[in-house]
């Protein structure tokens, strides 16, 4: 899930209007930022599939996205927060670990319980619906979209997680 | 795409949209 995360992150924002929206949206996507990171460093890796949905294979991302791991980086995120407030923390910390919960559904089996551990799991949309992963994605961005909008919130800013969606689709990705 | 290229598109991807999306956010709420 990419764009999913941001949607994510502005329905957060419309549920706990005091939360910095900049910590929200980079909480959202903090494990990928890890990730990329940690495969720039070589501590966790990926191989392109061209022609396999979803045109990479996350071979190794236990560090960054383990559902053990993912508690520990919510943590330590949401632990920067704590001076503004409890209501502020609990919303950081949980956009953090939305992203697991987000991950889950699509992912193929490669999310770890912890970092080494031989259990993976994920429901793996992206591989059982190699285009129809991208409608369920945009179902959940809309649906988030419609209650941050509905909170008296920007327009604008959903019109952009529909764009960001539009160029991850499975027709105009760079990674397909 | 080498997975150096992967890494720095995910960490891109993951960066650029967020004072962006945030800006707009704060400056174009509806009223």
């Amino acid at each position: 899930m990419y764009a999913g995360h941001y949607a994510a992150g502005l329905a957060i924002k419309a549920n706990q209007p005091q939360a910095p929206t900049w910590a929200l949206l980079l909480g959202v996507g903090f494990l990928d930022v890890l990730f990329g990171i940690f495969v720039m460093l070589g501590i966790e890796h990926v191989s392109v599939t061209p022609g396999i949905s979803p045109g990479f294979s996350l071979d190794f991302i236990d560090w960054s996205h383990s559902l053990a791991m993912s508690i520990v980086w919510a943590l330590l995120f949401s632990s920067f927060f704590w001076r503004r407030g409890k209501a502020v923390a609990l919303a950081v910390g949980f956009a953090v670990f939305s992203h697991f919960l987000l991950d889950w559904p699509m992912h193929p089996h490669d999310l770890a319980l912890w970092p080494h551990s031989s259990i993976h799991i994920g429901l793996g949309l992206w591989r059982l619906l190699p285009v129809g992963w991208w409608w369920v994605e945009l179902v959940f961005i809309a649906a988030a979209c419609c209650y941050y909008v509905a909170r008296g919130r920007s327009l604008w800013a959903c019109a952009v997680v529909v764009l960001l969606h539009v160029v991850n689709s499975p027709w105009l990705a760079v990674a397909k | 795409m080498s997975s150096f290229g992967f890494g720095l598109l995910c960490l891109i991807s993951f960066t650029v949209p967020v004072p962006i999306l945030a800006w707009l956010d704060r400056i174009w709420r509806k009223r």
